[in-house]
């Protein structure tokens, strides 16, 4: 298959999956019954009831009520927040930023932690170093983030009293005018370095706790990877004409191993994604996991589903251009297997 | 002389197959082993689940159970509070004087349950529905793998979260919630195994010899499929843990059980007056119990993997 033919496959696929994908959500939604609920008082009559199930589409077929869901979606209306009371369009901005501040800050230390361990790890390949590595990395996939995030507060927040709670100190937030939600690239933008000092501190934390998780799968990656170039011919080649082994390694074979580790880098973003949950209850990050927590404590229906349908999309487009990168790289792709 | 059995004489190939089939078979299962023990780091991984199965089979022995249910915290009103080294609580107290030593051990029995039976279950249904997939192929096959592809879409703990928080805070709702996520890749793995396997040789030859399809499917083609769902299985033992105590931990567990996603939740208010225990041991061994089942997936992967021969 041509990759012009499969990228046009796949995206041709693409809405039906998302159709897919919002037709499991809304069923989701309907399993706990009707949502009438939290438009309801006790002083209602019957009358007034029917009236509001009317407005709403509730009396209507489950079919016909998921094309009013849809409808409403498309045009960008997600419902009423109760977490926050507002609408989850007005909401979701805010909360988007915040979350990805912190997945970019953590992807960043992902990408700098994993691609060092992987090629430390690739060039002492079945040595103890090696072994070592390795246990290391899978134990970054193998922790729990929240109790890694507890481990954190206690030696650095509690005993130490170095690293801060939340996402900003209030009166230096303030002080910063909000334009693209980001405080990093906000307190930057206006020029204040002791606010972009508090943001970056306020980083820190969760960005290390979040980040190591999606270590693990960018260094095996990056040593599987640099495995098999030092296993090619022309890093014998370079090793011949006498170049030291450290240049071998920096300057022909972590080059090449980095192609197909950049393509990881795209899965691990759903990692950090879901991770995000977790960690932010902890570090009281007001972002979209915080958001998402509340609301299933609460049973705030729109918030929660706006954001399974949120991360899905994103999801999916995400595992898109990695695929398609990963097409590009590597032409020994089969595609469309 | 010795006996060799001739081709033509009837009834020799029932008699000679199945024997030498099952001695192939052990063969290579002992150059796994040798492969798959020789990396220590999946030597560590099967130490650790051997010591889990150990506290999880003794568990009473251990530390005597609460009655009348053995999975709920004991508490001692008496000793709340108390730090690691106290006498009668060698972990120390929650909030609640719940043993944390208690919670510990009969955590690992609650863990085992879990994963047992999401794994058990994950892997049976997606099996059928995998093999079902191959067998039928056109239109079956293409909705199946449709569905597998949307569930694919959303995120594994997103989605578990989701369902989990419609169905309301409870183990068992925990439990269902991973069961409807974690089938698909099981499906997908079948399939593949299936449709690879019905187009070989020695899948021909029993056709040939008169098998009914049953009994190809269960004596050929599932021994053959075993390998990649096995690898599979044993990350998901672990996954199934990490995540379950993840969605414990968010709020949707049963308070006052001992189940280690709860007890670090309970033990994170204690945190800031330096209570650090109540949380620590339980987070401790949800990361031991995931990072061994993660070891030994890795090193089963690698060791069945030929491409990464000799790495």
């Amino acid at each position: 298959m041509q990759l012009r033919d499969y990228i046009i496959r796949r995206l041709i696929i693409l809405p039906f999956l998302i159709i897919g994908v919002s037709i499991i959500v809304f069923s989701l939604t309907r399993i706990g019954g009707s949502p009438i609920g939290i438009y309801l008082s006790h002083e209602m009559t019957p009358d007034e009831v029917a009236q509001i199930e009317a407005r709403f589409h509730l009396d209507k077929s489950l079919p016909v009520q998921y094309f009013y869901w849809a409808r409403g979606v498309l045009q960008g209306d997600f419902g009423w927040s109760g977490v926050s009371v507002a609408p989850v369009s007005e909401v979701f901005p805010k909360k988007l930023a915040a979350t990805m501040e912190l997945s970019v800050a953590a992807g960043f230390v992902a990408v700098t932690l994993g691609v060092w361990l992987g090629t430390f790890s690739g060039a002492r390949r079945n040595k103890p170093a090696d072994h070592v590595t390795r246990i290391v990395a899978v134990s970054g996939a193998s922790m729990p983030n929240f109790w890694f995030a507890i481990i954190l507060l206690i030696v650095f927040w509690a005993e130490l009293g170095w690293a801060p709670i939340g996402r900003a100190t209030a009166d230096l937030y303030a002080m910063v005018p909000q334009r693209t939600g980001l405080y990093t690239i906000d307190s930057l933008l206006a020029g204040n370095l002791a606010a972009f000092a508090d943001a970056l501190w306020h980083l820190i934390l969760p960005a290390i706790t979040l980040g190591y998780g999606a270590t693990a799968i960018i260094a095996r990656m990056m040593r599987s990877s640099l495995v098999e170039e030092l296993q090619q011919d022309y890093v014998d080649a370079a090793r011949a004409k006498g170049l030291a082994e450290r240049l071998v390694l920096k300057k022909h074979a972590r080059r090449n191993a980095l192609i197909p580790t950049v393509t990881v880098i795209g899965l691990t973003f759903g990692f950090l994604l879901q991770g995000t949950v977790a960690i932010e209850i902890i570090f009281r990050w007001p972002g979209l996991g915080k958001w998402m927590a509340d609301s299933v404590l609460r049973g705030d229906q729109a918030t929660l589903m706006t954001y399974v349908l949120f991360t899905s999309v994103l999801f999916l487009f995400v595992n898109l251009i990695v695929d398609i990168v990963y097409a590009n790289l590597d032409r020994r792709v089969e595609l469309g297997k | 002389m010795v006996d060799l059995p001739s081709p033509t004489q009837p009834g020799t190939i029932d008699a000679i197959a199945p024997e030498s089939a099952r001695r192939v078979r052990l063969r290579r299962f002992k150059e796994l082993a040798a492969k798959v023990l020789s990396n220590p780091a999946t030597v560590l991984g099967f130490v650790i689940i051997f010591a889990m199965l150990f506290m999880a089979i003794f568990a009473p022995w251990l530390v005597a159970p609460n009655v009348p249910d053995p999975y709920q915290m004991p508490r001692d009103w008496a000793a709340t509070r108390m730090p690691p080294g106290t006498p009668g609580h060698p972990l120390g107290t929650t909030n609640e004087g719940g043993d944390v030593f208690y919670g510990v051990v009969w955590g690992t029995r609650m863990s085992l349950q879990l994963s047992l039976i999401v794994v058990f279950s994950t892997v049976v249904i997606g099996s059928i529905i995998g093999s079902l997939a191959a067998y039928f192929g056109g239109k079956v096959d293409e909705f199946l793998m449709r569905v597998v592809d949307v569930f694919l879409s959303i995120p594994e703990l997103i989605f578990a979260l989701a369902i989990a928080a419609i169905l309301g805070p409870s183990f068992g709702n925990i439990m269902f919630a991973l069961i409807v996520v974690f089938w698909v890749k099981y499906a997908r793995i079948m399939r593949a195994r299936v449709i690879q396997i019905k187009g070989s040789e020695y899948i021909d030859a029993a056709r040939i010899i008169g098998d009914s399809n049953i009994n190809i499917y269960l004596r050929d083609i599932l021994p053959n499929s075993f390998t990649p769902v096995m690898v599979q299985a044993t990350l998901d033992m672990g996954n199934v843990v990490l995540i379950a105590a993840t969605l414990s931990f968010i709020g949707l567990g049963q308070a006052g059980i001992a189940e280690w996603g709860v007890l670090v939740s309970e033990g994170q208010a204690g945190i800031a007056s330096g209570r650090w225990w109540a949380s620590t041991f339980p987070g401790l061994m949800i990361f031991l119990w995931a990072l061994a089942f993660n070891l030994v997936g890795d090193g089963l992967r690698d060791a069945l993997d030929p491409r990464t021969e000799g790495r």
